[in-house]
């Protein structure tokens, strides 16, 4: 297949890439872009490691070929942080141990932060709902719900 | 509440490696990229048992990117097992070179430019296989006429071992009453969220450097050297950050071996990750087990004896099968007294995934069938469960005969939590109950079947002029927080912050050896080690500081917080600074080293110290399709002094989450030797939406035999869950569940042979 | 109290010296000279070994016992 161009925003940079239009977005992200924050656990869409920002929805990156995210504002975890100064949620993470292996935790930090802007007063109930999608193996999910549940209630605001 | 006494431990610490996990930033194996690197792929059996006549990969070296393939033809054919001391156990080839044994078992390997040429190279080698005939059950590889999976193992009994005490007849005879029941255990996947991941990097001064995705680097390092043919010393791993093991990792993989072998003929760096299916399908998994318990009580609910005989599916080969058949006998007399005990366990091979370690080790199905069986002996004689529990647990300075010495045990304390947490429930809905278990697991294990000849955890540390510490462990964090459990320790016993602690870990070169991470070893063990090293460094400080003070020697000298005091005049003192200032200058510019080590010795037939606990787990069940959901639950948990505050809470909630997961949702099918589900889909690992509420209330013990009085967590707590769901199906809607995973049509079908069991009494 | 019994293969004193311990050891050890020695008393291993594991009681192990105790007396001291 035919190689073609592909100038792809990630984390606010403008990226200008060459590849197999087949690529799916998490390859392009990892191997092509060389960020290899976002992860990849399963071929089946099922795991949400891969877990992307779109344009303020999240995506599971390894479900959309790179080329439909021309155009767009592409987020990864690498792009939370500001000049060294971690993001409301990366910080309740670490208040709340919301992470051990930490494989799955960039997709649950991009998950966790679409999210929140989706629904920002969220029930502990919705927040679980919200993360369904990302598998932990680790920590029983209930540290990570916390997490967000703190960042809602504005624990970490003007921070 | 006891108040905290210690500056460091217990208290709300950060995860060391937080920064880097939720940055993005954390390197994992799986990210790993050499230059001049190539990917390699694995061709894999698709029959259980066959001879392999011929390989042909003559195609796929024509492919254009192909730049090698090796087969079993490529190695020493070294038969590598765990069990080092037991030749005969060490049966496995990792790329087979006469036959295969299970279905995605390794043939040949490919490394190419990229992924997907290597791919498409698999697709042009020709294997010719004579396929044999195949068995999958335990009890169908025993008959006479089933075929020889290994030579020598006759009837395919792969190992057995045998755990008794006391006069087992004479105890039954003493028992009222008598109950015998059958159980089956199912396996179970380790699910990492990072595959098996390798790569391998072979140089032309005869040097091996691997990063891989590992539980125990040492053990990684040695066991290459004895199937590659290399000397340790010129073997690197490195293993900084980990996606989970659970105890799937550390033993040698595929990915491992295989990329070493690539790398060893093209002398280039190869890289192999497994994908999710042959995470599935080709790395070992829980040991399925089926269970025959006879156990025999006196009406009062007192204990008498108990008799265990136990098939153990192998499948193909042996891995650490030996260990869970041992430990799953021991632990299931635990935490209970038994005036005889009888055990017998077998482990058969079949053409099956190899089944080895995962968290709980044997203890999940031992507790699985223990505490169902004594839950319905509760009810068949009118007794109250904890109170039947209780007046037949373990209790400290206890003797488990010829196998345990418990010292610290706070079990008594957790059925005291635990009751009256039910008592305050009340009465629940009509399809909702409570069930519990006990349970209780290793502080790592005393055997040396691996046969090193080094301590089993060491550790040194490393004191700068600017008074930050280097700590130096081969404890191999993989998620469950040993980094920061290790640097608590070290920072506690030093006097210093939690910050001016940096670990190294995961890096044979430069860490000292140590057996990794499984057998709920490292917090006791390499926690030993670390407070040896940073109390020879205290020491050295201290010294210095004693000269400089001019104190009468009744005094004793302490830091504590970076304050250099006397312990009788804490207000009198100086900044730990300033003393590392001096002393590094006293002892001739040379930095302030500590060593320490530990080797468990005399501690009995298994494990310095153990874990008690009993969980309560209040479960809702819709009867009409078979559902569970989980809906509340506590722990009364004994794990001596908690030292990671934030872990011990993780591990708590982890562990339920897999338990939970091995209870009703983790099923594993398999037909004629193939997995019916190896994918995410299918595989249902649990979800956010499915955890309740996990609270835990710390027993308060002290156990002499860890640091601070620290023992086990994280892995012991994998153990009730499973049978405490059942237990409360039981009590919900009066039916027994001899099998887990339970599937919803199970339940279904329980209540339907009930209803019809009761109307034919009419 | 008669005295300790010992493995009529290895020599060893199994735990607390009954004979019962002995034959426990011998299965528990499995090995090609253990095997040997039992299959050369006229019994099968395996078939004792499975009848262990798929029957309640201890027949095996009493079957093996005996027959421990009666070569005692020709063991070397």
């Amino acid at each position: 297949m035919e190689k073609r161009e592909l100038r792809l925003t990630v984390n606010g940079q403008e990226y200008e890439l060459y590849i197999n239009p087949k690529t799916l977005l998490v390859e392009v992200i990892r191997d092509h872009i060389g960020l290899t924050g976002t992860k990849r656990g399963c071929e089946t869409v099922s795991c949400g490691a891969c877990t992307v920002i779109i344009d303020d929805i999240a995506v599971k990156s390894c479900s959309i070929l790179a080329v439909q995210a021309e155009g767009r504002q592409v987020r990864t975890v690498e792009g939370l942080e500001a000049n060294g100064k971690l993001a409301p949620l990366q910080k309740s993470f670490l208040d709340h141990g919301s992470y051990q292996c930490g494989f799955c935790t960039p997709g649950m930090l991009m998950m966790s932060e679409a999210f929140l802007k989706e629904n920002p007063t969220p029930t502990r109930e919705e927040i679980k709902e919200g993360i369904e999608g990302n598998i932990c193996r680790c920590t029983g999910y209930n540290s990570i719900v916390r997490a967000v549940e703190a960042v809602a209630k504005g624990d970490y605001k003007g921070e | 509440m006891t108040i905290n006494k210690y500056s460091v431990i217990n208290t709300h610490v950060h995860n060391v490696d937080g920064i880097a996990k939720v940055t993005g930033r954390a390197t994992y194996t799986f990210d790993v990229k050499l230059p001049g690197m190539l990917y390699g792929k694995i061709l894999r059996s698709p029959h259980p048992h066959a001879k392999i006549l011929n390989i042909d990969y003559s195609k796929a070296l024509q492919l254009p990117g192909v730049i090698g393939v090796v087969t079993g033809k490529d190695t020493l054919g070294v038969k590598q097992g765990i069990w080092r001391r037991f030749q005969d156990l060490c049966d496995e080839q990792m790329l087979t070179v006469e036959k295969v044994r299970y279905i995605g078992e390794p043939v040949a390997a490919v490394a190419a430019l990229t992924e997907e040429i290597a791919e498409q190279a698999l697709d042009l080698i020709d294997v010719e296989y004579e396929v044999l005939p195949s068995v999958f059950e335990p009890l169908d590889a025993i008959k006479k006429e089933a075929p020889e999976i290994h030579e020598g193992f006759e009837r395919n009994i792969n190992v057995t071992r045998h755990i008794e005490w006391g006069d087992v007849e004479a105890a039954f005879e003493e028992a009222d009453y008598i109950r015998e029941d059958w159980f089956k255990c199912g396996g179970q996947a380790h699910m990492c969220m990072e595959t098996r991941a390798a790569v391998s990097s072979y140089t032309p001064d005869g040097k091996l450097t691997v990063y891989h995705s590992t539980q125990a680097p040492y053990y990684m390092q040695t066991l290459l050297a004895g199937v590659l043919g290399l000397k340790e010393g010129n073997i690197r791993v490195i293993s900084h950050y980990v996606g989970g093991g659970f105890g799937g990792k550390f033993e040698l993989d595929g990915a491992i071996f295989c990329s070493a072998v690539l790398s060893m003929k093209l002398y280039r760096p190869v890289k192999i990750v497994f994908t999710r299916e042959e995470e599935f399908i080709a790395t070992k998994r829980r040991t399925p087990m089926s269970y025959y318990v006879r156990t025999g009580v006196k009406k009062d609910g007192t204990f008498c004896a108990r008799e265990a005989k136990v098939f153990t599916n192998g499948g193909a080969y042996t891995g650490m099968g030996a260990t869970a058949l041992y430990l799953t006998g021991f632990f299931h007399s635990f935490p209970y007294r038994w005036t005889g005990y009888r055990y017998d366990g077998y482990r058969v091979y079949t053409n099956t995934l190899p089944s080895s370690a995962m968290r709980g080790f044997g203890a999940p199905q031992a507790m699985w069938c223990s505490e169902q069986q004594i839950e319905w002996i509760a009810a068949d004689l009118g007794l109250d469960p904890i109170e039947m529990r209780r007046k037949n647990a373990h209790y400290p300075g206890y003797e488990v005969p010829g196998q345990a010495s418990i010292a610290s045990c706070g079990i008594d304390q957790c059925f005291d939590v635990i009751q009256k947490w039910v008592k305050d429930k009340g009465k629940l809905p009509g399809n909702r109950a409570i069930g519990i278990s006990a349970a209780g697991f290793m502080s790592g294990g005393i055997f040396n079947w691996f046969d090193t000849p080094y301590s089993f955890s060491s550790a040194v540390v490393t004191i700068n002029y600017d008074g930050t510490v280097e700590l130096y462990v081969g404890a191999q964090d993989i998620g469950q927080g040993s980094n920061t459990t290790l640097a608590i320790i070290c920072a506690e016993t030093l006097g210093v912050k939690i910050g001016d602690i940096k670990v190294h870990s995961g890096d044979t070169e430069h860490c000292p050896a140590d057996l990794g991470a499984w057998g709920s070893r490292q917090t006791l063990m390499a926690g030993n080690a670390v407070k040896m090293a940073a109390e020879d460094a205290k020491k050295q400080l201290l010294e210095i500081a004693y000269a400089q003070s001019g104190f009468n020697i009744v005094y004793d000298l302490d830091i504590k917080n970076r304050w250099v005091h006397a312990i009788d005049r804490p207000e009198r003192g100086y900044d730990y600074a300033e003393l590392v200032q001096k002393a590094i200058r006293g002892k001739e510019g040379q930095r302030i080293v500590g060593r320490g080590y530990y080797t468990p010795h005399r501690k009995g037939m298994i494990s310095p110290a153990y874990s008690y606990m009993l969980q309560g787990v209040e479960v809702e069940i819709d009867k009409e399709t078979g559902k569970i959901k989980l809906v509340d639950s506590l722990t009364a948990h004994d794990c001596g002094q908690p030292i990671n505050r934030l872990g011990l809470m993780g591990q708590l909630e982890g562990a339920f989450s897999m338990a939970a997961g091995y209870g009703y949702l983790e099923y594993m099918p398999y037909e004629d030797g193939k997995l019916m589900n190896p994918n995410l889909v299918d595989y249902k690992v649990i979800r956010a939406t499915e955890m309740p509420e996990v609270s835990v209330a710390e027993i308060d013990t002290y156990e002499p035999e860890g640091p601070y009085g620290a023992k086990e967590a994280g892995e012991g707590l994998t153990n009730p869950t499973a049978a405490a769901i059942s237990n409360a199906i039981f009590h919900a809607l009066g039916v027994q569940m001899k099998e887990c995973p339970i599937r919803p049509e199970m339940i279904v079908n329980a209540l339907k042979e009930k209803e019809t069991k009761e109307r034919e009494k009419k | 109290m008669s005295e300790p019994v010992k493995c009529p293969v290895c020599g060893k004193q199994a735990k607390t010296g009954s004979s019962i311990d002995c034959a426990r050891h011998m299965f528990g050890t499995g090995d090609k000279k253990h095997r040997a020695w039992v299959e050369a008393q006229g019994l099968s291993f395996i078939d004792l070994l499975i009848e262990q594991a798929t029957t309640p009681g201890n027949k095996s192990y009493v079957t093996l016992a005996e027959v421990i105790e009666k070569v005692q007396d020709k063991l070397p001291k």
